[in-house]
This record gives structure tokens, C-alpha cells and sequence, in this order.
């Protein structure tokens, strides 16, 4: 695939009646929403509403789960990553993602930025696109004179930015983050927020988080995600409640199940 | 869940309600006091408004460590910002209710020739306890109706203000001007708490609207 990614302010997802099941049960149902360029989507909502398998939904990761399907559409700048044809791992290596635990390749700090970069077939100066990528990801100065060095070797937070380093390097212009601070120490998680705050210059980010401060500080826009309940059979499903401007979210919801939410009355 | 927290909220905004009554009756006293020259009655007034003060110190400490350990959002967030502003409104009316039984105790009301500017200040200052006993109302019952008729209640009290001033204009005799410009500073107290009564409304309807245009 190969979208045109030059559209300016068109949303750089549009997701129409999104459903997932795992087998026969459904996970996710009928969420629409659109992500914009260069800003922080943050994605909330009680444990086990579909807050990951949404965020999976934007790079097909979900596919890697046997049993798993999507119906509906993800429109990828004006593309459907779900069309018949669409290579899953053409879409991966377009949108890059950050996992809770950090997991670098057993690999020199050098090695896995530049991996990604070279199954894509990258032509250009490697060393140069390295140190970008790791000064992208605020580690540069950190490592720059040990890019030999193995990146088990880092700390927590280290890595953490260095798997960020990673899905920059194959330039994508956006990135998921799957709770990407929740494994890391207090100053840790507020380096990766700041972070965030610098990336989003250059790329649209969607970060799932159970932490709602963390929701409230980083996302220009915040979306609600939470279970429905058939009493009958108790299947339960995930449905986005409210998307919206995050101060409004956390200032004043439309919604009270979101009021109810954000306030702790119900977790 | 969060019950020690919402508890709190709950309990503050209840707190709001009682200071609310200490100051409209504060302001009732102290128009008893003014009209009929009882000093006793002025002393009760400053001494109640130190319960005032102690109220607004207390809450205000407990509001803030709500804010630090709490990192209240959305209605709760909207609902502590209010109670800081309006425990800021009540502890301002206290004091004018201060300053007022202060004047009655220094100074000589019980005139006869006073009578009929008397009057006009007995209903200012009923008008200006009446709205605060409507603004309490209206925040206990949480109910934007009833907020926003506040701020239309408060012309009554401009317009016997401006009543009074012309009336204090036109006195004579023997220190008419000490004494009518301590009479215009009382009018002028008691239309401030009628002021501050509209902020009140407006504060609640915010938070129950979330809408900035019921600010102002």
C-alpha cells in the first residue's frame, strides 16, 4: 500500500463500524473515530473494554492472535488497511508500535534502530538515520558513544526510548503506544511524556493507558472506551462511549457514563 | 469507590450551605442592629464573624488537600473550584457584615431625623439577606434555574441603593455629611454582599453547566 500521507489536516485514520471478535465472541463493537495528524489520541476506559485491541486494530497486530477478526474499515489515509490484497506487514512496517514492556532485539543499540530500517531496503546513510532517530527519542546522548553497547544492557526507560528509536527509524507518521510508561519509574514515565510532547510535532500518536492522569496530561483528544453487558448471555463487549477534546473529557463529558468513569465512581 | 473522597466533596459542599446561613444571618443582625441602634447586638455580629473565618480557613485547607491528594476532573474538579471561589464570596460578605456592626457601634444612628433614610437601608439590607438566603438555596438544591434568577434579583438592591444615595444627598443639619457618608458606606457594604450573592449563582450554575459563558 502506499497511501498519500501529504493530506495536511485530513484525519490520518477514519474508522467506520469497527467490530473484532476473537472466535466467536466479540471484543470490540461498532467504533467509529478519527485520528488527527500530529496530535496525542489517547485511548481509556475500565480493564477488558478493547482498549489494546482497538489500538491492535490500526497496525492489524490483532491478526497475530489466532481465532481473530475485524469487520468494518480503517481508512489509512483514504486506504483500507482491511481491503482484500492490503499486505499486513506492509501496514506494520507504516506504523510502528510501542509495547508496555520494552522489548529491544538482543542486539547492539545500533543494531535495532537500524533493522527496521534495512528489511525496508533503506538506501540512505544508516549512521545518519541511527542518530536521528535515537536524538528523536531523547537517548542519543546517552548512548552515542556506546551504539556497540547491548541494549539489554539499558535501563528500564532507556529502553523503553529506544524501542520508540526503533519505530521512528523506519519513518512512519504514526505510532502506537500500548501503555508504554506502565512498566517504568516515575521518572521514567514523565521522560516518555515529555517525549511524547516532542514527537507529536512530526507524528501522529494513539497511546492506550489505564492511567488517567497520564490520559489528562499528554492527549489532545481522549477516547472512552467501555463494556456492554447482555444480561441474558453475559457476553460482554467493548463500545467507544465519547471521543472528544481531552480538556472537555476531563473538564466536562457529555456523557455520564464517562462522567462516572474519570471520577472513580466506577472502575 | 473513592468514598473517603467523594465523602469529602459532599461535606464541603454542605459546608458551603452553613457558611452561606452564618453570613445571611449575620447580614439579617446587622440590619436589626443598625435600625435600632443596638450595639450589643453589633458586638454579636463581629463576634460571629469569626466563626465566619474560621468556616472559610477550614474549608479552604481541606479543598486544597482534596486538589493535591485527589486530582479531582470533570464535575468533582468543577465543583471544588466553585467551593474555593464561593468560600472566597462568603468570607467577603462576613466581613462587610464586620465593618458594618463596627460603624453601628461607633457611630450615632438612633437620630429621629435618620428615620426615613432608615428605612430605606432596613430594606437594602433585607433585600441583601434575602439574596443570599436565595443564592444558599440555590446551591444546596443545585438547580440552574434557580442560579440564574439570581443575578436579575440583584437589580432590586442597585435600585435602592441608588434610592438611598439620593436621599443621603439631599439630608441637612448638623453633621449630615459624617454621618451620610457613613450611611452611603453602609448601603455600599450591603450592595457588595448582594454582589457577592451573584457570584454565588453564577459559580454554581458554572459548575453544574460547565459553561464559561455562565461566568460572567
Amino acid at each position: 500500500m502506499n497511501p498519500d500521507t501529504s493530506l495536511g489536516n485530513a484525519p490520518v485514520f477514519a474508522v467506520k463500524d469497527l467490530d473484532v471478535h476473537y472466535g466467536s465472541s466479540l471484543a470490540l463493537k461498532g467504533v467509529s473515530m478519527e485520528i488527527h495528524p500530529r496530535r496525542i489520541t489517547a485511548i481509556i476506559g475500565p480493564s477488558g473494554c478493547g482498549k489494546s485491541t482497538l489500538i491492535r486494530c490500526f497496525n492489524r497486530m490483532n491478526e497475530l492472535i489466532p481465532g481473530a477478526r475485524v469487520s468494518g474499515e480503517i481508512l489509512y489515509h483514504g486506504e483500507n488497511i482491511y481491503a482484500p490484497g492490503v499486505d499486513p506487514v506492509m501496514v506494520r512496517r507504516r506504523i510502528g508500535m510501542v509495547f508496555q514492556r520494552p522489548n529491544p532485539f538482543p542486539k547492539s543499540i545500533y543494531e535495532n534502530v537500524a533493522f527496521g530500517a534495512k528489511i525496508n531496503g533503506y538506501k540512505g546513510d544508516m549512521d545518519e538515520l541511527v542518530e536521528r532517530s535515537l536524538r528523536r527519542a531523547a537517548l542519543w546522548d546517552e548512548v552515542k558513544n556506546e551504539l556497540k553497547k547491548s541494549a539489554l544492557d539499558l535501563s528500564g526507560g532507556q529502553q523503553q526510548r529506544l524501542c520508540i528509536a526503533r519505530a521512528i527509524a523506519v519513518e512512519p507518521d504514526v505510532i502506537l503506544m500500548d501503555e508504554p510508561a506502565s512498566a517504568l519509574d516515575p521518572i521514567a514515565t514523565v521522560r516518555i511524556e515529555d517525549l511524547m510532547q516532542e514527537l507529536k510535532k512530526d507524528y501522529s500518536i494513539i497511546i492506550v493507558t489505564h492511567n488517567m492522569q497520564q490520559a489528562a496530561r499528554v492527549s489532545d483528544e481522549t477516547a472512552f472506551l467501555y463494556t456492554e453487558v447482555d444480561e441474558k448471555t453475559s457476553a460482554r463487549w467493548g463500545i467507544m462511549v465519547e471521543f472528544g477534546e481531552t480538556s472537555n473529557i476531563f473538564t466536562k463529558p457529555t456523557d455520564k457514563r464517562t462522567e462516572d468513569y474519570v471520577s472513580g465512581r466506577f472502575g | 469507590m473513592r468514598d473517603t473522597f467523594h465523602k469529602e466533596l459532599e461535606s464541603l459542599d454542605q459546608d458551603v450551605v452553613r457558611m452561606g446561613a452564618l453570613v445571611e444571618q449575620s447580614t439579617l443582625m446587622v440590619t436589626t442592629a443598625l435600625i435600632e441602634s443596638d450595639k450589643e447586638l453589633a458586638e454579636k455580629v463581629k463576634r460571629g464573624d469569626q466563626e465566619i473565618d474560621d468556616l472559610f480557613m477550614d474549608m479552604e485547607k481541606r479543598a486544597l488537600t482534596v486538589l493535591a491528594q485527589q486530582a479531582p476532573v470533570a464535575g468533582d474538579l468543577r465543583l471544588i473550584v466553585a467551593i474555593l471561589r464561593v468560600i472566597n464570596d462568603l468570607e467577603r460578605a462576613g466581613d462587610l457584615t464586620f465593618n458594618i456592626a463596627r460603624m453601628v457601634e461607633e457611630g450615632d444612628f438612633g437620630q429621629p431625623r435618620l428615620k426615613p433614610v432608615k428605612s430605606i437601608v432596613s430594606e437594602l439590607g433585607n433585600a441583601a439577606a434575602h439574596l443570599m438566603g436565595r443564592a444558599i438555596d440555590a446551591w444546596a438544591a443545585k438547580d440552574e434555574a434557580q442560579c440564574a434568577e439570581i443575578a436579575t434579583e440583584d437589580d432590586e438592591i442597585d435600585e435602592l441603593h441608588s434610592v438611598l444615595l439620593e436621599k443621603l444627598v439631599e439630608m441637612k443639619g448638623d453633621n449630615a455629611l459624617a454621618l451620610g457618608v457613613r450611611l452611603a458606606l453602609v448601603g455600599r457594604y450591603f450592595e457588595r454582599i448582594g454582589d457577592h450573592a451573584v457570584n454565588m449563582g453564577e459559580r454554581a450554575r458554572y459548575f453544574l453547566t460547565g459553561n464559561e459563558e455562565h461566568l460572567s
